[in-house]
């Protein structure tokens, strides 16, 4: 299954580096949802995110004849991804970094069943996670990356992002029972 | 975990900014003025070397002249690698206009040589733009081999996973 995603990203790729429009059409289909979460996770806000969301998707359509393996083409466009969004974070945050949570992050706040409040309290602390770990956890577990896919986007060997991805699993679980959530 | 709200920006907002990008009129519109900038400073380069007695005003005048021609291939070049970049389909149609125009300006100033007064200086510009003609040859011979490659390697993929299907 993860070889024929990779052959569906490389003729995705080839066909986009070939010049067809409908290529970016069917890429952008794709990939714009899962950069939007990955950026709005890593931005803590809407405007933000979206101003960044544009911005990679330009350096995609930029930088994609650059692009020699197109079977890395998931780690190479949230590579791109996370390279925007930390040049906007540090100029964002010459101050201190602050997450800010969005009310509609809150999944039903009138909802009362309690695996919605779970969900709701697992976006508030993962949004408070440090940035390097909240990366690796969205990464790993909602964009369903590979270790070495993320090393490549992080940049940081893949020891590193086991010990991170344990780590960062370790402080949100912290995080989680502090809140009392305790299942 | 996996449910934030949907992009404020959608899927067709992106595809419009990206068709807009990618438009093929911009890239040849690039083209042309990096062919036409590249043979404006030729030509005036080809005047300036081939004339050893000028005044120095004159000088001064082809150096500014041939500095504009060159700043607006830099530009037109600059904005081919970064902005609209080339993909494969517009590297051969950029790499078509290249030998033509190149030809066409080879051609031209032979003729101002054999059949006017401007001998030495045509001469010059003939033997500038044959540097740039091979130049251009060359580009339109990579540029199709990497296309015929594209084309090898989605044909192989298609194939594959036809056959997974």
């Amino acid at each position: 299954m993860i070889e024929n995603d990779r052959k569906q990203d490389e003729l995705l790729a080839i066909r986009c580096q070939l010049g067809e429009p409908s290529a970016f059409d069917a890429l952008i289909a794709r990939w714009h949802e899962p950069l939007w979460k990955y950026l709005r996770r890593l931005a803590g806000d809407d405007d933000a995110a979206a101003e960044a969301v544009q911005d990679v998707w330009l350096r995609i359509l930029r930088g994609i004849a650059r692009l020699r393996d197109g079977s890395r083409l998931r780690a190479w466009i949230f590579g791109i991804a996370r390279r925007v969004a930390m040049d906007r974070l540090r100029e964002k945050y010459a101050e201190p970094v602050l997450v800010s949570i969005d009310d509609r992050d809150l999944v039903g706040a009138d909802d009362t069943s309690e695996l919605k409040e779970d969900i709701a309290l697992m976006h508030v602390e993962l949004a408070r996670l440090p940035v390097p770990e909240r990366e690796v956890l969205v990464l790993f577990h909602l964009e369903e990356l590979t270790l070495a896919e993320i090393a490549e986007v992080i940049g940081i060997p893949t020891g590193t992002v086991k010990s991170r991805l344990f780590r960062a699993r370790r402080a949100l679980r912290d995080q989680l029972v502090a809140k009392g959530m305790n299942r | 975990m996996n449910d934030l709200h949907s992009p404020p920006i959608s899927v067709a907002e992106v595809q419009r900014l990206i068709l807009g990008e990618l438009s093929l009129r911009a890239r040849v519109g690039y083209v042309a003025l990096l062919l036409v900038a590249l043979a404006m400073t030729t030509v005036i380069a080809s005047l300036w070397l081939t004339e050893p007695h000028l005044p120095v005003r004159t000088q001064i005048a082809f150096a500014v002249m041939a500095g504009i021609g060159s700043s607006w291939a830099a530009y037109a070049a600059w904005v081919l690698t970064r902005r609209r970049v080339l993909l494969a389909g517009h590297r051969i149609i950029a790499a078509r206009m290249a030998v033509a125009f190149t030809a066409v300006f080879v051609a031209g100033s032979l003729a101002l040589g054999i059949w006017s007064s401007m001998g030495r200086p045509a001469y010059a510009a003939a033997a500038l733009g044959a540097m740039m003609l091979i130049v251009a040859v060359a580009m339109l011979l990579s540029s199709r081999r990497r296309f015929d490659a594209l084309m090898e390697r989605r044909g192989a993929l298609e194939r594959e996973l036809s056959q997974q299907a």
